[in-house]
């Protein structure tokens, strides 16, 4: 953006301008997914391919964390062997993966999206409802434009 | 023990942890925590005389054994209570402010989305301020939305949901499995004392078998029937309600899954008290911007503002609508405009979501709607309209330098002007042609701007357009689009393709935007309306420039009486959103006329699917209107007013996202009905004139004052086929969908009326 650079010498401030859902995608049932679907909002902010390839790995890893399979199933029996006491000390697998997706979302974020002006929310805030992308604009302080 | 006394740690449960910091504070009630009290007080107390009376001499007959089982079984009891008394059963925090913001006050009250296969309803939560995902229920006693709420236990004074239903389930087997076993257990003791009765001991295990045995039995059909709901993969919920009564389950897995889901699947996160966060990141300007391929450059320029327009910013409907009200020449183009990119993406992007109109639908769930905002779209409805204002005034510099196109401001602007040209001119080439050639059309450069609207997507009505034939359109638009390679000839894009545009050869721009015009044939959308395209017609559908001239709305007066075949076959074409867009005779109502109705601060929203300004302007009728009494959602209130009223309805092409596309789509259907019935009726009177007299009354009484140049036709239907009627009333076709009733009145259809609130009844063809 040629016109933005020219008045890169005023002072910058990124300003929230807008958020963005992306809600969920149940059209598998009730698990944990997001639409992949490329916003219109973010057509000029992001690159398709880029974004669809977050949503999807985000997806990955909800499906990673609720799973049910032998893991979840002895920390279940663990947990009831332990009248639950187990869960004072223990992170559960979700908890794990949780995790995991908070750095992962981070270091998208750090990566990928702030340079390019947005910021992804970890979903687990909004209840895993939505992903909630802010836009931040430049608001340039000063004369200009 | 019973009462109100709080017996033990276990009988004293504060409120559980979900009264954190999104749950606003409750006023403590103490007859909440008489059930679990009593339910505590209960179990523990009864143990512990088995425990004390009973088992040892248990201990001494038999072994050892006895008492430990029990005593595993006790301690599996009141874990599993523990953990359904007190665990967060799944409460979703309350929506932040701004996601509340994309909706708007007259959203629908449902939202429907499929689950495979299977339409599920989800509906707003007034208090929670989002809508409820499937099986979500808001707790009353609790006032949380909890995620697979199951049902509200006051036996553990808590919600139980998807977090800790299995442990309310394991909770219920134990408690059988515990009851069973005190039981059993003191009648062997009683058996063996049938001698002894009158010893503190047989009294004692008599007591308590008693209570065991009056629990036993609701305490084990409970069981039954949770047994039974974890097989079928159901709530309770949605088993006492009676969902799926006779219907399919959209959440079962089968029988093993559902088991294995209730029982070995992972512990669920809480939502509420989480550690926030903190955003480590910094987002600092200056902001890259990806690079766009020539496709989706092409896709912007030409895709008109279906969803987007839906969202345009409440700011920036006003800036046009007082645009719309000037009748004076245009203003000099303000400095922020002429970095178009840059300045409309911060106006845009700052103003507020886009505002309520009388009545936004929102179609399935999963429609696009929601997520075509598109700054593009917002964009070209901006520069499409709002920047009308400039455009006779950059018209004329334009045509004072032919071929000059690489000024940006002068090329954003002109973009739709030339397509205007072209679409008037047809054939001529370049984009010198084009703008030269707009002046020389009647009516001046505004009547040629407008006309190119016609075939320029961004001027069509988006609304009307189902998705799928919004895609369609906006298909066969990159088509055409991307058969020049150009770009973007869009104003709707972000300074890159200004900057691409500007380095653009003037010739490309011009023939850009004649082919794309041209090329509409290309796709099968347009392709009725080819020979119409050709035919330079002059006024325009879907161009609404406030600033058309007297000339042209008489020009469209004219149009309005002179319904062609080719019209009426494009009517009568199932694709409404060519119909729309494509014909260019069968004119909406005289444009200047719609304004007006627009403008009027009346209830009147949404109105016949084909003009942009359409989606501009409703929402600004719908500022000054009164609230509805319709069953969207309001800011206050959750009470459903009555049935949906916005059930997905299958003649209808899915509305689109927010906004108008409920009511312009309604219009739509109900033009192309008309349509319909006059094409099959052949123009003569009668046939379907029955529900277009319904529907245009129902327009009469939604515009609420007769309107000078459709009043005759509008509100007295003498004849609803004859071809006047037929082709003014799509301009009428202003419906409030709350008003009166549903447009979507289906003749021959099945069609249910419904009372809505306040005792409007819609119809809604089903």
């Amino acid at each position: 953006m040629a016109e933005t650079h020219i008045l890169q010498d005023l002072q910058h401030q990124a300003a929230i301008a807008s958020k963005v859902y992306v809600q969920r995608d149940y059209n598998s049932g009730t698990i944990c997914k997001f639409q992949t679907k490329f916003p219109s909002e973010l057509e000029s902010r992001v690159d398709k391919q880029q974004f669809e390839e977050t949503m999807q790995t985000l997806n990955n890893l909800y499906a990673e964390a609720e799973k049910i399979g032998g893991k979840s199933y002895l920390e279940g029996c663990l947990a009831c062997m332990t009248a639950y006491t187990i869960f004072l000390c223990m992170e559960t697998h979700y908890e794990k993966v949780l995790k995991k997706i908070a750095r992962f979302i981070k270091e998208q974020n750090e990566k990928i999206y702030a340079p390019l002006g947005l910021l992804l929310t970890d979903p687990i805030e909004r209840g895993l409802r939505v992903v909630e992308i802010t836009i931040f604009e430049d608001r340039s302080i000063g004369f200009g434009r | 023990m019973p009462g109100g006394s709080n017996s033990g740690g276990v009988g004293a449960p504060p409120s559980p942890p979900h009264a954190a910091a999104s749950a606003p504070s409750r006023p403590l009630r103490p007859s909440r925590y008489v059930p679990v009290s009593a339910a505590t007080a209960f179990l523990v107390g009864s143990t512990t005389l088995f425990f004390c009376f009973t088992c040892p001499w248990l201990s001494e007959q038999f072994s050892v054994a006895v008492p430990i089982y029990n005593g595993v079984i006790f301690m599996f009891v009141v874990a599993n209570f523990c953990m359904a008394t007190f665990m967060d059963p799944g409460i979703f925090p309350r929506a932040e402010e701004d996601e509340d913001k994309e909706d708007d006050f007259r959203a629908p009250l449902y939202k429907t989305v499929e689950i495979r296969g299977i339409q599920v309803r989800m509906k707003w939560c007034s208090t929670c301020r989002f809508y409820r995902p499937p099986r979500c229920s808001h707790c009353s006693v609790c006032d949380n939305c909890v995620e697979d709420f199951d049902h509200h236990c006051p036996w553990v004074n808590n919600c139980i949901g998807r977090r800790n239903y299995r442990y309310f389930f394991l909770f219920l087997l134990s408690l059988t499995a515990h009851i069973m076993g005190v039981f059993g257990f003191g009648l062997l003791f009683i058996l063996y004392h049938t001698q002894q009765l009158d010893l503190v001991h047989s009294a004692v295990t008599m007591a308590v078998m008693c209570v065991a045995g009056l629990f036993f039995i609701p305490v084990a059909g409970l069981t039954g029937f949770h047994i039974v709901l974890v097989a079928r993969g159901r709530t309770t919920n949605e088993q006492v309600t009676g969902k799926f009564r006779g219907g399919v389950n959209p959440f079962t897995n089968g029988c093993w899954k559902n088991v294995s889901h209730v029982l070995c699947s992972s512990q669920a996160p809480r939502y509420l008290g989480r550690k926030k966060q903190l955003h480590s990141v910094t987002v600092q300007p200056p902001f890259l911007r990806p690079h766009l391929t020539d496709a989706q450059l092409a896709a912007k320029v030409l895709d008109n503002g279906i969803q987007g327009d839906l969202h345009r910013s409440k700011s920036s409907l006003e800036m046009m609508e007082s645009q719309s009200c000037d009748a004076e020449p245009p203003p000099p183009p303000k400095p922020e405009l002429r970095y178009p990119g840059l300045s409309r993406e911060s106006t845009l992007l700052n103003k507020a979501p886009p505002t309520p109109t009388m009545y936004k639908y929102r179609p399935t769930y999963s429609s696009p709607g929601k997520n075509h905002t598109a700054l593009t779209h917002a964009y070209a409805n901006q520069i499409s309209r709002g920047d009308s204002l400039k455009e006779s005034s950059s018209l004329l510099q334009s045509s004072q330098q032919p071929g000059f196109r690489s000024e940006p401001s002068l090329d954003g602007r002109e973009a739709p002007g030339e397509r205007g040209g072209a679409g008037l001119g047809g054939d001529r080439p370049g984009g010198a042609g084009s703008v030269g050639g707009a002046p020389g059309l009647g009516g001046g450069g505004i009547p040629g701007y407008s006309l190119g609207g016609r075939s320029y997507p961004s001027f069509s009505d988006p609304t009307v357009l189902s998705p799928g034939a919004g895609g369609a359109s906006r298909s066969s638009s990159v088509r055409s689009g991307s058969a020049h390679n150009a770009a973007p000839v869009s104003e709707a894009t972000t300074s890159t393709s200004y900057k691409s545009l500007a380095n653009q050869t003037p010739p490309r721009n011009g023939s850009l935007s004649y082919d794309s015009l041209l090329t509409p044939s290309e796709s099968p959308d347009f392709e009725p309306a080819a020979p119409d395209l050709s035919a330079p017609r002059a006024p325009v559908l879907g161009y609404s420039s406030p600033y058309l001239s007297a000339q042209l709305s008489q020009q469209r007066d004219v149009e309005l009486h002179q319904p062609s075949a080719s019209s009426v076959s494009l009517l009568s074409s199932p694709h409404r959103a060519h119909y729309l867009r494509a014909s260019s005779s069968p004119p909406p109502p005289p444009l200047p006329e719609r304004e007006r109705l627009l403008q009027d601060p009346h209830h009147s929203h949404g109105h016949s699917g084909s003009r942009p300004p359409r989606f501009s302007r409703p929402p600004l009728l719908s500022d000054s209107a009164a609230p509805h009494p319709y069953p969207y959602r309001t800011r206050s209130t959750d009470a459903p007013p009555g049935p949906s009223t916005h059930p997905p309805r299958s003649p209808h092409p899915p509305p689109l996202g927010k906004s108008l596309s409920y009511s312009s789509a309604a219009a739509a259907e109900m033009q192309y009905r008309m349509v319909r019935k006059a094409s099959a009726s052949a123009g003569a009177g009668g046939g379907g004139g029955g529900g277009d007299e319904i529907q245009m009354k129902s327009f009469s009484r939604t515009n609420g004052q007769p309107k000078s140049s459709t009043s005759s036709s509008g509100s007295t239907p003498s004849s609803p086929c004859h071809p006047m009627n037929l082709s003014a009333r799509p301009g009428q076709a202003y419906t409030g969908p709350g008003n009166t009733q549903s447009p979507a009145h289906k003749p021959g259809g099945g069609v249910k009326k419904v009372t809505g609130v306040g005792g409007t009844t819609y119809e809604i063809s089903v």
